[in-house]
């Protein structure tokens, strides 16, 4: 997987490539800022770009604002934006329009290697990674509480999974369960709250995310 | 001293031709109309605003009264300035609470207003009066200096009690001026009168702008007040900017440096897992990578309270997240057309952030609102929950601290909560520390 890493703490950045070169990853750059990202972008082309929403040189949400440019520009590099915080504004601003390639995690989540590399490798094939927190506030801001109120608890985790980006298998493994008790969950929660069935992983998320928007 | 005399000389002979005494002329003639005016509508209007004090229609005659004050005393204090450079600074501005009443006790209880006022009913009878005389005076003194040119144009003759007739047009009881000599003669004192005729004016342009200075400039504690207004506006901004600053520091610092902990030791577990590795070692990398997390998330929540990052975005972005943040939904409406200062955004995010905590934690609600708008220079923020209600200011709800808070920047804090509910918490900020 070619990966761009957009991040102005060197020693994150630092660390970031030897985390992805050590699992056998190619990181084909890695900038501090922006314009460079974009840059970086333009030349390499990569799978991925891992990007910092607060750099130089207003250290606000430049980093959201490339990466929302990349996803215009180019729909095929799919774009994980990390960050101390997270804030719905943000969220809703970098899934506004389509929910494939995208990610949005809490900085932490690195020091989970493995998962975070996997979170990773799904935004490069096309997939989603929502951070657990940014689905909860979601959930939280959602104009349609009624609705998710008649889950139970257990479709209530199930449809935050979902909507974090993973798939049915993911799911399973993630609450011990089986394979067919989640597909009937995920049915219930369709059905519940009126979407449209789908079978892809990613147009399923963005039916959830466009529900809960 | 020598040097100085010519000089007093040149200020007494320039004074009739000066623009200062005409300006001052001119400035008397102006301001008499409007002192008469002022002066009577002053009295009228007070005394109709007691006579129905009793009902509706008096107390806001009487403020209407004193905020008129107000306008004509700056009214007065530009008239002043432009026309005879009058050294008076502005007093205060009108500064109103909010509501009907709120309006009409700040109205009457307005000192400026009612300086206004005083000057107003001291200066009318002083500006009539004066006005006429500086007036009189110079036209006398004209009449006077120029006796010699009429008296020889018109031939006017006038006969004294004993049917004599005199070629005279001014008269001392039986002294006439009806030679040539003595028109001369009268002629010379009136050159004099010119001369004298400038100081009155300008007497009372100096007394007018004593009695300005003295009522419709600031009062010492006025200045007082502003001044430590200022000083305290810049502490507050000043302590905003530090904690930005800190907060700055820990995310470019600290934060990034424990992340990169975290993850070594994530990268270190997990090569030891793969390793079979269930040793004690294994354990104490576990266990630091736990603690680890652990401080990122405390780390960060410790941040959120200093400053959140996410107001610099603006309060609505803030707001917004602070809501879905919550475990009671919360309605967000946030019309706030123009940013308010760094120092007022904190302190209305906080605000927000302890009153939506108050509702999740003690009313029982289902549902809140958060209500959030600028008008007249002043931010709102209202927050209603359906809760069980009997919120006080004081009773152990954080609200006492969170009033605290709001004063310092001349803010306020409501709390309307009926035993049953609903609670409806009112904070109002001036959109400028």
């Amino acid at each position: 997987m070619r990966v761009v890493i957009a991040e102005d703490a060197a020693i994150l950045r630092d660390g970031l490539v030897q985390l992805l070169t050590d699992r056998g990853h190619d990181v084909v750059a890695a900038v501090s800022d922006g314009d460079a990202l974009r840059a970086a972008v333009a030349e390499h082309d990569p799978d991925v770009a891992v990007v910092d929403i607060r750099m130089p040189p207003s250290f606000t949400d430049e980093g959201l604002r490339a990466a929302i440019a990349i996803r215009h520009e180019r729909p095929a590099v799919g774009v994980l934006v990390f960050s101390q915080w997270v804030e719905t504004r943000y969220a809703a601003e970098l899934l506004a329009g389509s929910s494939s390639g995208v990610g949005y995690l809490l900085k932490d989540r690195v020091a989970d290697v493995s998962e975070f590399v996997e979170a990773l490798t799904r935004v490069a094939a096309g997939g989603t990674a929502l951070d657990p927190e940014v689905v909860r506030q979601l959930l939280g801001a959602s104009r349609r509480r009624d609705a998710i109120a008649t889950l139970t608890p257990r479709e209530r985790e199930v449809l935050g999974l979902m909507a974090e980006g993973r798939t049915n298998g993911a799911i399973a493994r993630q609450l011990v369960v089986s394979d067919r008790a989640v597909e009937k969950h995920v049915a219930n929660i369709f059905t519940k709250l009126d979407l449209p069935p789908s079978g892809e992983d990613h147009r399923r998320v963005l039916a959830v995310l466009r529900y809960l928007d | 001293m020598t040097d100085t005399t010519p000089t007093a000389w040149r200020v007494f002979l320039r004074a009739p031709v000066s623009g200062w005494t005409w300006r001052g002329l001119a400035y008397l003639i102006v301001c008499a109309p409007l002192a008469f005016a002022g002066f009577w509508a002053v009295g009228i209007c007070l005394m109709f605003g007691a006579l129905f004090a009793i009902t509706f229609l008096g107390l806001p005659l009487i403020a209407v009264t004193v905020l008129g004050g107000r306008r004509l005393g700056q009214l007065q204090r530009t008239l002043g300035r432009s026309m005879v450079g009058a050294r008076v600074d502005d007093p205060p501005p009108f500064r109103r609470r909010p509501g009907l009443f709120g309006w009409l006790g700040s109205a009457l209880k307005d000192a400026t207003g009612w300086r206004g006022l005083a000057y107003l009913v001291v200066k009318g009878p002083v500006a009539m009066v004066g006005a006429f005389g500086a007036g009189l005076l110079w036209i006398e003194s004209i009449l006077l200096l120029t006796y010699p040119v009429w008296w020889s144009i018109f031939d006017v003759t006038n006969k004294d009690s004993h049917g004599v007739k005199h070629h005279s047009e001014v008269q001392f009881g039986n002294f006439y001026f009806d030679t040539w000599p003595k028109a001369v003669l009268l002629s010379a004192v009136g050159l004099v009168a010119v001369f004298l005729a400038p100081w009155p004016i300008r007497g009372l342009v100096a007394l007018d702008g004593v009695l300005m200075r003295w009522l419709l400039g600031p009062t010492q504690s006025d200045q007082r007040v502003h001044e430590l207004e200022r000083t305290r506006a810049h502490a507050v901004d000043d302590s905003a900017a530090a904690l930005r600053r800190i907060e700055r520091d820990l995310h470019d610092g600290t934060q990034a440096r424990l992340i990169a902990l975290a993850m070594n030791l994530g990268q270190a577990k997990e090569t030891l897992d793969a390793a079979g590795d269930s040793s004690r070692v294994r354990e104490l990398v576990g266990g630091a990578h736990e603690s680890a997390k652990d401080a990122i998330a405390e780390l960060r929540d410790l941040v959120r309270g200093i400053h959140p990052p996410v107001l610099d975005q603006g309060l609505d972005a803030a707001l917004a997240t602070l809501a879905a943040r919550s475990t009671v939904p919360v309605d967000v409406q946030v019309r706030v057309p123009v940013r308010p200062s760094p120092a007022i955004e904190t302190i209305a995010y906080f605000c927000v952030a302890e009153l939506l905590t108050n509702v999740a934690r003690h009313s029982g609600a289902t549902r809140a609102t958060l209500d959030v708008r600028e008008r007249h220079d002043t931010l709102r923020l209202q927050v209603r929950d359906d809760g069980g209600g009997g919120a006080r200011i004081g009773a152990g709800t954080g609200l006492t601290g969170l009033a605290e808070r709001v004063r310092t920047v001349d803010g306020r804090l409501s709390v309307d909560s009926p035993d049953g509910g609903p609670t409806t918490v009112t904070v109002e900020l001036p959109v400028a520390s």
